[in-house]
């Protein structure tokens, strides 16, 4: 019997390892022919060639990836600067009634200084303490407010990616999220977000990649569309410049 | 929660019990057409959808090809990363994986997304035994839960229950009556489940796709429960099918534009996750543990079986139990089993090496191809059924009835003289059973066609009969055939006999 839990993963680790020995050689065995050391040659690797040069002007991308994201139940707006974000949201604030926010530690929004414009809002920045429980922090607020990675105009996605200043419950647990969208981070096809992660390559990749198209929603009960099942059920996505 | 055992033992007993249920009916009826609606929509407006179900098909098939490489990689990069990889050959062993983490992390609670490869292991079931809650969180399959039902479609797992069922299962939860209100009912239900996110010990969630060259596995969901469990829970567990496997993110594109275009029509849903090992020190959320059970259960034995190979490329998207016909009729209960619709009548038995195990499903099927049609990355499977039935009849595990009725079918029909003389007997015998035109009779070889239909009564001058004199009259039409067509026609006939046709059937 394992005396800690780290050793009893040990363990586990070294059944799996020789476990993973005869599974493979029994997949190889079933396949006829021994196990390919050399990485096979993969003619077909991701999109058709017609595809990968498919490029929409940066206009028609902000209008497409509005026109997808309002079909998904989601809100989008232009603005010049995020001078003009804070606003927005503060605005939306005093609309809403919103008294807890949570945003992200991003350089972006330290510079935007949303505190500035809302004084009587409980603004917490994710990660700045460690002794606090971040996720019930996240859980209990009414705006969590993030600034995207990347944004595809095709599938009206937004794309955030995980870090110490970037909480994975930031773009889930309030009931509205704001995500701001530099303009230039937006780009016509799926891909072009995806292949920055094979480029990265594993050691580099965050424990979280998120593609997000809108509101929470569910159509299990009779297939009457749901809003805000678990995640957010009200989404903004803000581009500026 | 699995009923299974307690349902009636052949398809057609189960789809007697399916059909009587007029709800159901319907509403398997309206959620497939709107989902097939959805798909065709969403894949038209897409454009050039063969040329990327092509692709999907390459790359599954070479994923598939090269399982033990991809397989290997994942493995060795998931543990890289941190992950605790295991792999279990069969159910047994990966419920046992599981729940040896949930007694050595003294789990109270398990919090679930959906995931059919523990609905395969009856994951549930076995976590409850040793006194451990396991909450399915997706809004669908948590009502079934509290129903103490199996999922029926899917992607829509509660596709069988009407708004006021679920009031009723959920105002006993609440302990207060619940208005049969959409929004009121998933109000409550997010309320909950956000309790349960928060205070379980292990989150637990199925996998879409897992990326060998960089270790990570990728959700696809709706509701933002996958997020959840993989997000809030210290320790996270992933039930993964050996073939889920693709090598690349730039492979993902492909099947994220196949995927939910097939299951509801979206150009993607709403959530799709790449997670890559447990939660990095400096990070404040995500799971401290992260195990991944790697998992066989029959999969291995459709590698190097050339008529069924092509079903480990299956994504389970639903789009086969949407175009389905005897889906839409009978519903995914049924099928009897975890996988419904056609993916379901061909994974079920080919999961099982035994045949005599086989069920009857592989006979639920009209073989209309329609299936084959729908699949994003053209498994088919129209074929496969017939495959199975060839099989179960090569081993011995037949119909003996359905032999034995062929056989006499064939002595008697096998003689022009003999098939008239039926066919008077017919005309004759008949009288006593005829109704209305029709025959409803719920007896001897017509009991299982006159359940559901009515047979038609044979008329009193058969087409035999009248063969001679419709020879005559076409014989007549035919000399005054426009000499044009006539030779268009006969172009035609010679094009054919020159091997024409082969774009028929072009799966292979």
């Amino acid at each position: 019997m394992a005396d800690t839990h780290k050793e009893w993963l040990k363990e586990l680790e070294t059944a799996s390892k020789s476990k993973q020995k005869s599974f493979i050689d029994s997949i190889s065995s079933k396949l006829g022919r021994p196990r390919p050391m050399e990485k096979p040659a993969h003619p077909f690797r991701g999109a058709p060639d017609f595809w990968r040069t498919f490029e929409w002007s940066e206009e028609e991308r902000i209008e497409r990836f509005g026109a997808n994201f309002k079909a998904a139940g989601g809100h989008v707006a232009r603005l010049a600067s995020f001078d003009e974000a804070k606003q927005f949201i503060a605005d939306k604030a005093a609309e809403m009634s919103a008294k807890y926010i949570i945003r992200q530690g991003q350089p972006e929004l330290e510079a935007m200084n949303l505190e500035d414009a809302m004084p009587d809002a409980r603004i917490t920045v994710w990660n700045t303490d460690e002794e606090e429980n971040w996720r019930a922090r996240a859980a209990e607020a009414d705006f969590g407010v993030v600034v995207a990675d990347y944004a595809v105009a095709y599938t009206g996605s937004i794309t955030v990616v995980s870090a110490a200043n970037k909480g994975r419950s930031v773009s889930l647990l309030p009931t509205v999220l704001f995500a701001i969208i530099p303009v230039e981070r937006l780009k016509t096809r799926l891909g072009e977000a995806l292949i920055n992660f094979d480029q990265a390559g594993r050691e580099n990749l965050p424990a979280g990649i998120h593609f997000i198209s809108g509101p929470s929603r569910s159509a299990d009960i009779e297939n009457d569309l749901t809003i805000g099942v678990h995640g957010p059920g009200v989404v903004y996505a803000l581009f500026v410049g | 929660m699995s009923t299974a055992s307690t349902k009636p033992g052949t398809v057609k007993e189960r789809a007697g019990l399916a059909l009587n249920d007029e709800f159901l009916r319907k509403a398997v009826k309206f959620t497939t057409e709107r989902l097939r609606s959805g798909k065709k929509a969403a894949s038209e407006e897409h454009g050039n959808w063969d040329d990327w179900r092509e692709r999907g098909r390459q790359i599954r098939l070479h994923t598939i090809a090269h399982l033990d490489y991809y397989l290997n990689l994942f493995a060795d990069n998931a543990r890289a990363n941190g992950v605790n990889v295991h792999f279990a050959e069969t159910d047994v062993e990966a419920v046992k994986i599981a729940l040896a983490i949930a007694e050595r992390k003294q789990a109270k609670s398990v919090v679930k997304s959906k995931s059919m490869v523990t609905e395969e292991l009856h994951l549930n079931h076995a976590l409850e035994k040793i006194g451990v809650e396991a909450i399915e969180t997706d809004l669908g399959e948590y009502i079934i839960q509290l129903a103490g039902e199996t999922p029926s479609h899917i992607i829509i797992p509660a596709i069988h229950k009407n708004r006021y069922q679920i009031a009723d299962l959920l105002s006993a939860e609440a302990g207060e009556t619940l208005a049969p209100d959409t929004q009121i009912l998933a109000g409550f239900v997010r309320k909950k489940l956000r309790e349960k996110f928060l205070e379980a010990d292990i989150g637990m969630t199925g996998c879409n796709f897992a990326i060998a060259e960089t270790g990570s596995m990728v959700l696809f969901e709706n509701e933002g429960n996958a997020r959840m469990v993989s997000t809030v829970p210290k320790t996270q567990i992933t039930l993964m099918g050996m073939e889920r496997i693709i090598p690349s993110f730039e492979d993902l594109e492909v099947m994220a534009t196949l995927l939910p275009r097939s299951a509801t029509g979206q150009k993607l849903t709403v959530y799709m996750s790449g997670i890559t090992g447990p939660r990095r020190t400096e990070d404040a959320d995500g799971p401290d543990e992260m195990h991944i059970i790697i998992v066989d259960n029959g999969r291995s034995n459709q590698l190097g079986d050339p008529e069924f190979q092509e079903l480990l490329n299956c994504i389970r998207c639903g789009a086969c139990l949407n175009a389905c016909p005897v889906y839409r009729h009978i519903g995914g209960h049924a099928y009897g089993g975890t996988y419904s619709g056609p993916i379901g009548a061909v994974l079920t038995p080919a999961l099982k090496k035994d045949e005599s195990q086989w069920d009857d499903i592989a006979n639920a099927s009209s073989l209309c191809g329609a299936c084959y049609e729908a699949c994003p990355v053209k498994i088919p499977l129209h074929d496969m059924l017939v495959y199975l039935r060839r099989r179960k009849v090569e081993s011995g595990n037949g119909n003996l009835l359905e032999s034995v009725g062929m056989k006499g079918f064939s002595t008697l029909l096998g003689g022009s003289k003999r098939m008239r003389g039926v066919i008077r007997l017919g005309q004759l015998g008949q009288k006593l059973v005829e109704r209305d035109g029709g025959i409803r009779i719920k007896l001897g070889p017509l009991k299982g066609w006159n359940t559901y239909r009515v047979t038609p009564s044979l008329p009193k001058q058969s087409f035999r009969d009248r063969w001679s004199t419709i020879q005559k009259e076409t014989q007549a039409e035919g000399a005054t055939l426009d000499p044009a067509l006539k030779a268009r026609m006969e172009a035609v006939v010679a094009e054919r006999k020159q091997g024409g046709g082969s774009s028929h059937g072009g799966h292979a």
